[in-house]
């Protein structure tokens, strides 16, 4: 029974034009972001720059930090991003003076005059000199002050900023951006070419761009599907038929799933044959299935919560409602990721970013974090598809029927 | 005049209070998502276009959705006042919906010590609305769902976000961040013509 319904529903997706709007979608993506991918060449000995990278050099991440508090405490007015835009806060007396006492104790320079004063002074000493090649003041922490103090002052300031500034957990990290070496710059290109074995890489990049699509656009195909039945006025007529509620309600779910699975495959076949033609000429023995373990373990998730969220709510209110929450949720999740754009903080993100070929480091240092995640929202989506088919299943009994309206069902017709 | 009154407050009254409320929410949230106090020029333009305009889709889109039901068509097609004639006023209505929540919200931004140019922010602003809206407008139109009419402009404003101006030039929705307005005719016109191209479609379906 379930095979027959999936096969019919898989028809049924095919000949759904948001599918296939879905499908050009990606195609419009992945045209516009990827279409002129080129492999990246070794770095060569001599070049005017190799491009920068987060130190974890605990000294540097100290300066930079106490650098950039010193630049706003000056300004009067703090940059916070709590969901990626822009929020300039503003302090009130008693902030400000406990920001001061904080410089204090990790700087050792007392009052805007003498901090100011030491601003000056750094920008004063020139360009030459490598610490200032980022353009980033470095201001150096007071002696004796110890990285977990240090840690608990900034954790402070976050607080009084009220979140999403760069002094907290796993932002100020970032601020100590330090130009890389050759040396670096090899490390970094041999971490693609033998632990990514170059398609590794690719298919990461490939699902940063895939997953900002792949978690909002499905829920109109959900939504879509979930409203046909009511549209086409035969909702009764399947109620009565003998499939249970778990057949009819799994089937459209892994119809539609399926077929978006094969799109997202289809399309990765073009980054695949570069990275091959790549590796055969300059000898990387390449993993040909890469593209598919992405596919699966790193978008698979984000779309099976968004077929969820679609299906669950349309099921639940007779409305378009899901695409109004799943479009909140996408909201959040995008603009609130753009502070870790290139990969190695996933968190609990809808849509987990890594928007380079390169730090393998940084996504094996997450790996944990991000399984983790993607296995919550596999295993979420599945909590919902059940609720969906319980609802379902008290449609067909002549319960819950809304139809987009909360107090619809106070008079149950087969009831009167 | 009465007539056309009388069909704006039945809009009022029955299709409207929900994406109000809807809208209302959006832009309450803000606080908490964007910055609206000490914006600067660039940073208000910002919270202005990518988020505020938002609301365009959510006002706008919806036009045809109480005649969405077949049976229903067909017997407002049967009435004397013509069918776009209705969605034209529901358009005109939901547009000056959105103009009051965007002189709230702007006004809010300026209590709050953001500087800007008002006027210049506020048309650029309700330019990108119009052109979503029209967008979600036409597609509804073209596909007689509901739902590819939210898609389509939710598609735009992604490409948007994901490949700046490298692609849409004077569709670029962000453009005032940037400092230019040029775009802002274009969309204005243009979202329009979506609108009054939806309608048409709309009316053409039995």
């Amino acid at each position: 029974m379930f095979g027959q319904l999936f096969i019919k529903e898989c028809r049924q997706t095919l000949k759904s034009l948001i599918f296939w709007l879905i499908v050009l979608g990606l195609l419009l993506n992945f045209s516009t972001q990827l279409g002129n991918m080129e492999i990246m060449d070794a770095p060569v000995k001599g070049q005017e720059e190799y491009g920068y990278h987060t130190s974890t050099d605990r000294e540097v991440i100290m300066e930079s930090t106490l650098g950039a508090l010193a630049e706003e405490y000056c300004r009067e007015n703090y940059a916070t991003y709590p969901i990626g835009f822009y929020k300039n806060v503003t302090l009130n007396k008693k902030e400000i003076n406990r920001i001061e006492e904080i410089l204090e104790e990790t700087t050792g320079l007392s009052g805007m005059e003498e901090i100011e004063k030491a601003i000056d002074g750094w920008y004063a000493k020139g360009e030459l000199e490598t610490e200032q090649r980022t353009g980033r003041l470095m201001l150096k922490p007071e002696e004796g002050l110890t990285y977990e103090r240090f840690i608990e002052l900034m954790d402070e300031v976050d607080d009084i900023l009220g979140g999403g500034s760069k002094y907290g957990e796993g932002h100020r990290d970032k601020n100590a951006q330090v130009p890389m070496t050759y040396e670096e710059a090899l490390e970094e290109y041999q971490f693609l070419i033998k632990n990514d074995r170059l398609t590794g890489g690719y298919a990461r990049l490939f699902s940063d761009y895939m997953v900002i699509f792949l978690s909002i656009l499905p829920v109109f195909l959900a939504v879509t599907r979930s409203l046909r039945d009511r549209r086409a006025k035969i909702q009764e007529l399947i109620y009565t038929r003998r499939a249970s509620s778990v057949v009819v309600v799994s089937s459209r779910y892994f119809a539609m799933l399926a077929m978006l699975a094969v799109s997202v495959l289809a399309l990765s076949v073009i980054p695949l044959m570069q990275c091959v033609k790549y590796g055969s000429v300059a000898g990387v023995s390449v993993d040909i299935f890469a593209f598919v373990k992405y596919t699966f373990g790193w978008l698979m998730p984000s779309v099976m919560i968004t077929l969820s969220v679609g299906m669950f709510l349309t099921e639940l209110t007779d409305t378009a409602v899901a695409v109004l929450v799943q479009g909140a949720w996408w909201f959040v999740s995008i603009f609130g990721g753009v502070n870790s754009l290139k990969g190695g903080m996933y968190g609990w993100n809808l849509a987990p970013r890594h928007n380079t070929e390169l730090n393998w480091k940084g996504y094996h240092d997450g790996f944990s974090q991000l399984a983790a995640n993607r296995i919550f929202y596999a295993a979420l989506s599945v909590a919902l598809l059940a609720f969906t088919v319980f609802i379902y299943s008290q449609k067909r009994k002549g319960r819950l029927v809304f139809r987009g309206k909360i107090l619809a069902d106070r008079k149950n017709k087969f009831k009167v | 005049m009465e007539r056309y009154w009388q069909i704006e407050k039945i809009n009022l009254k029955y299709n409207v209070p929900l994406h109000i409320l809807v809208c209302a929410v959006i832009l309450g949230l803000s606080p908490f998502l964007v910055g609206v106090a000490n914006l600067e020029k660039q940073d208000t333009a910002k919270v202005l276009e990518m988020y505020t305009a938002l609301i365009g889709i959510v006002m706008l889109t919806p036009i045809f959705l109480p005649e969405q039901s077949k049976e229903i068509r067909e017997l407002t097609g049967s009435k004397y006042m013509k069918s776009s004639s209705v969605y034209l006023l529901r358009f005109i209505g939901n547009s000056l919906i959105l103009a009051v929540f965007l002189i709230i919200y702007t006004i809010i931004l300026r209590q709050n010590h953001c500087v800007f140019p008002v006027v210049c922010y506020f048309l650029g602003t309700y330019a990108e609305m119009l052109f979503m809206g029209g967008l979600g407008i036409f597609s509804y139109g073209l596909c007689d769902n509901l739902v590819a009419g939210y898609m389509l402009p939710l598609f735009y404003y992604i490409i948007a976000m994901g490949s700046g101006d490298k692609f849409l030039k004077l569709f670029y929705p962000f453009s005032m961040a940037a400092g230019s307005y040029t775009e802002k005719y274009v969309l204005a016109i243009a979202g329009s013509l979506l609108a009054a191209g939806g309608i048409i479609l709309r009316c053409r379906r039995k």
